[in-house]
């Protein structure tokens, strides 16, 4: 079933371009909501559920045969060789992603180019916190209460 | 109780003489609320992906024995199931067995049930701290957390489906969603473990149903082993002659035979199948990067060995010329970590702080990672840099 999915590009193309227009406006809803200033800093940057990969002339195609199974992140917090960058496109490619063998080499230079041992590692976001200040003082009188 | 409290008010109780908690809060959010990703259910935790979904515990929070299930950490190695309904869940029971049997979750929970206190922790756990490094999940230190599981023994289960001679290995399938041509989440423990009686079909946690993302409505769990071997969103039980043939028994989960040298490759043939977990200790606070008050000053953690049991914990803020031993805390069970605790008189200057754990098997700590292609089992003395003043 996925196998025929696969196969089909234009579907694929039409239905990422569909998710990526639903995505963006939602990501735009969310960052109209977010204040301007949180607990005394100005303008924090917004996080998105899933982030993009960097731009470059290769970013379209890798979007394509990297994100339909994982989201960007995955990608972002790698720090490797091109030899370890070859042997993980060989990999994916195997387990389903779609790359033209024209394009494997330029994929494997725009990720080892991108994210190689010396750039600065990457700093992931946290989900939001569920223990406001109110709360966990309910908590904890609480659980005082049952001790 | 008591003990826990007085343990937990020590620890709480000299990080307040310094005024070291406001720099533990500021530092446990580093992103404000509205930068932060609002995912139900879990509580400012590190978001290593978001699809599929894979959240690190901050160490900050390794400040309860029992970790909270929204500050548990959640590794996945494909898509959750989409739709599980617990009416129409099924657990099959096949292989090499007397009786096959198929079991709904009411059939399940009428078997005798029974709870282990483990800390789970990800065979990759720490990943990112290995140089060179390494492809996979870039875990820091907090793919680890502890909670009660409870559930029907899995050697209960096997025994109504009559375990044959020939049955050597349990093979566990879970109903992860499996993207592309990726090889299904598949793996095998050996029959011993199987049959270990606290090895369960865990439906619980922490006394509550399992959640979604740990599994509902069942996972294996098999404690002091590395996490991947308690498959999540169980569906089969298949018992095998031999270790199951798959992409995550090999390649994915083997750690080479002999050392080898950072960098180098390693041939499958030289490599075996991760099991128990090693012996480790982290610091929880102060955190890395603090500015700290001259005076008493709580260096605080857990430590955990797998099947093992932790024998002592020491600390050095000498840079490992001289080593304190760190008091531990009351709770424990075989499988769980240890709370420690060190009251550190400091004078002004810049230190790194090191905690190393010994362990039942008179294993300790190594003062370097070792190294390995995959990165896992990271388990180096744990270091923090602090600014005291």
């Amino acid at each position: 079933m996925l196998h025929n999915r696969l196969l089909s590009k234009k579907l694929l193309l039409a239905s990422a371009i569909a998710v990526l227009a639903l995505a963006a406006s939602l990501f735009s809803a969310q960052e109209q909501k977010a204040p301007q200033v949180i607990m005394g800093l100005q303008n924090p940057p917004p996080v998105r559920f899933t982030e993009d990969l960097p731009a470059g002339s290769m970013q379209a195609k890798a979007t394509t045969a990297c994100l339909e199974c994982h989201e960007a992140r995955i990608i972002l917090q790698q720090r490797l060789s091109k030899a370890a960058w070859t042997k993980e496109v060989e990999k994916m490619v195997k387990w389903g992603a779609v790359v033209d063998p024209s394009d494997r080499d330029a994929l494997i230079d725009y990720l080892s180019g991108n994210f190689s041992p010396d750039q600065p590692s990457y700093q992931p976001p946290r989900t939001s916190s569920e223990r406001t200040p109110k709360k966990a003082a309910a908590k904890d009188s609480a659980a005082k209460k049952s001790e | 109780m008591n003990s826990r409290r007085s343990f937990l008010r020590q620890m709480s109780g000299a990080a307040l003489a310094v005024g070291a908690a406001p720099t533990l809060l500021s530092w446990a959010l580093p992103l404000p609320q509205s930068a932060a990703i609002a995912i139900p259910g879990e509580d400012g935790m590190i978001v290593r992906s978001s699809r599929f979904l894979d959240l690190e515990t901050p160490v900050e929070y390794f400040n309860t024995w029992l970790t909270p299930v929204p500050r548990f950490f959640v590794r996945n190695h494909m898509h959750e199931p989409a739709e599980l309904e617990a009416e129409d869940w099924r657990l099959t029971v096949g292989g090499e067995v007397e009786k096959p049997l198929t079991l709904t979750l009411s059939e399940l929970s009428k078997l005798d049930t029974h709870s282990v206190v483990n800390t789970l922790e990800c065979a990759g756990n720490g990943r990112a701290l290995h140089r060179p490094q390494v492809p996979g999940i870039q875990w820091g230190k907090g793919a680890v957390s502890t909670a009660r599981f409870s559930g029907p023994r899995l050697r209960d289960v096997l025994q109504r489906a009559g375990v044959k001679a020939t049955g050597k290995h349990v093979m566990f399938r879970g109903l992860d969603e499996v993207p592309g041509k990726v090889p299904a989440f598949i793996r095998s423990i050996p029959i011993e473990k199987g049959l270990d009686p606290d090895t369960l079909v865990a439906t619980h946690m922490n006394g509550a149903l399992l959640t979604k993302h740990h599994g509902f409505p069942a996972r294996a769990l098999v404690p002091g082993w590395i996490g991947a071997a308690s498959c999540k969103w169980l569906t089969e039980i298949k018992v095998l002659e031999s270790e199951f043939v798959g992409n995550f028994m090999s390649p994915g989960y083997r750690f080479p035979n002999q050392p080898v040298k950072p960098g180098d490759a390693v041939k499958p043939e030289d490599t075996h199948p991760l099991t128990a977990l090693g012996v480790k200790s982290v610091i929880s606070g102060p955190l890395d990067g603090s500015s700290l008050k001259a005076g008493r000053i709580a260096v605080h953690g857990s430590a955990w060995a797998g099947e093992a049991d932790i024998m002592k914990v020491e600390v050095s803020t000498d840079d490992g010329a001289t080593w304190n031993p760190a008091s531990l805390g009351h709770e424990q069970a075989h499988y769980a970590w240890r709370l420690w605790n060190y009251e550190w008189k400091a004078r002004g200057g810049d230190y790194t702080i090191l905690s190393r754990a010994t362990d039942s098997q008179g294993r300790v700590q190594p003062a370097a990672p070792v190294w390995n292609p995959s990165g896992y089992l990271y388990n180096a003395v744990d270091q923090v840099k602090v600014h005291v003043a």
